[in-house]
């Protein structure tokens, strides 16, 4: 999970149009996979720092808790319905998103555009 | 180059004693069919079904942007109203439009928030209008956001708006429509797409009257994308079930704004559902 992870912080370098929307957002992300803990810290725009957890030490802003199954869906072209959002994924009750949610909102289409990024090109879902 | 056959113009009506500026587009000739758009939108998602020379050789499509929205203005004195859309205003608003434009018995097809108040208007004014096509439309769906989110001084509420519907797309339509779609709700004015909200995620008052809809004098068709977490097959079957009569489409490759997301895939449901409108008048009468 941490390479898809380091993919993504790749693909984030590669994305102009990611870097200048994300350019006001520094704030840690926790995404949690079956338990696994894994600390995103964004800097204007920027993945600076991957973290595996557990820690108890790391505040994060918000957290987006799922299954590898379900990332694994989420990042196909066109993902089968519900696993085609992270909200989708908590509607249809394999995600669950805590923290500062006004935050996320704020900030929700760099975000979401990032965790997409692992996407196959063909496909449009964001 | 060409000149699309959809023409604007404006039209005064007088909503809740005040006067309203309304913008609205007229395309076609035949059986009138009333358009209306989501929250946080306006008539320019309905431009793909009235440019089709096809649905338009029969049916003349009107669709007309809510004050507040796209080229209607508020009314005087916004500046110091809080935007809250109602059932009563937004039912007074169509009318008066019906009565404006002097559309006779027209459909009416109404695409989530439009949706829900075609079934209202199908409980009670079922009698102004010859059948309802309810697009993405169900009963009720309370919030699971805070729609104050979507204005306030700190944020673009526009723009959270569309970041947060972009997850009611599917991801088969097309990328330029994805976007011409989100733009809409990116244009929105401030506090507009948050009092839209307020109609469709806190008045439950539909509920109670589905069952008194009379699909045999006008029929009632839904029609609903699996993508649509906002409203989901679940959701709208369960309001075709609570309606005599009603019938529903799903829509396996689409979401919860068809007709702008995904032309090319709405079309076949929409010139369908217009076929049922025929059909069920037909036999009515």
């Amino acid at each position: 999970m941490i390479d898809i992870f380091r993919a993504l912080q790749e693909q984030l370098n590669q994305t102009p149009h990611l870097l200048r929307l994300g350019r006001l957002f520094s704030e840690t992300v926790l995404i949690e996979v079956e338990g696994q803990e894994f600390y995103l810290t964004f800097e204007k725009g920027h993945l600076l720092d991957i973290a595996q957890g557990p820690s108890r030490k790391t505040p994060w802003r918000f957290a987006l808790r799922t299954d590898a199954d379900a990332l694994q869906q989420f990042w196909q072209a066109r993902p089968a319905a519900g696993f085609h959002d992270i909200f989708g994924l908590v509607k249809i009750g394999r995600g669950q998103i805590d923290g500062d949610i006004l935050c996320l909102v704020k900030n929700l289409r760099f975000f979401k555009e990032f965790m997409g990024l692992a996407r196959p090109k063909t496909g449009s879902a964001a | 180059m060409s000149i699309e056959p959809i023409i604007g113009q404006y039209v005064t009506v007088k909503v809740a004693g005040t006067l309203r500026r309304i913008y609205f587009e007229a395309a076609g000739q035949g059986r009138p069919v009333l358009c209306l758009h989501t929250a946080g939108a306006d008539t320019r998602q309905w431009r793909h079904l009235m440019n089709d020379a096809e649905i338009t050789a029969q049916n003349r499509l009107i669709a007309f942007d809510m004050p507040w929205h796209g080229k209607s203005l508020p009314p005087e004195g916004f500046q110091t109203d809080e935007y809250m859309l109602t059932t009563e205003a937004y039912i007074e608003t169509i009318l008066a439009v019906v009565d404006a434009l002097s559309l006779d018995k027209p459909i009416l097809a109404g695409c989530s928030m439009g949706g829900r108040i075609a079934l209202q208007l199908a409980a009670l004014n079922a009698e102004r209008f010859s059948g309802f096509i309810a697009i993405e439309a169900s009963d009720f769906q309370p919030a699971w956001y805070d729609i104050d989110w979507f204005h306030r001084p700190d944020a673009h509420g526009g723009e959270m708006g569309a970041a947060l519907v972009s997850a009611n797309i599917s991801p088969f339509a097309p990328e330029a429509e994805r976007w011409n779609t989100l733009w809409m709700f990116m244009q929105s004015g401030p506090g507009v797409f948050r009092g839209d909200l307020s109609f469709y995620t806190r008045d439950d008052s539909l509920i109670a009257r589905l069952g008194q809809i009379d699909t045999t004098t006008t029929p009632v068709h839904l029609i609903v994308g699996a993508y649509d977490l906002t409203c989901t097959p679940e959701d709208a079957r369960r309001t075709a079930d609570a309606i005599p009569g009603a019938t529903l489409s799903v829509m396996d490759e689409l979401g919860h704004f068809p007709m702008s997301e995904h032309p090319e895939g709405f079309r076949p449901f929409f010139i369908d559902a217009l076929a049922r409108m025929h059909a069920s008048h037909s036999k009515a009468a």
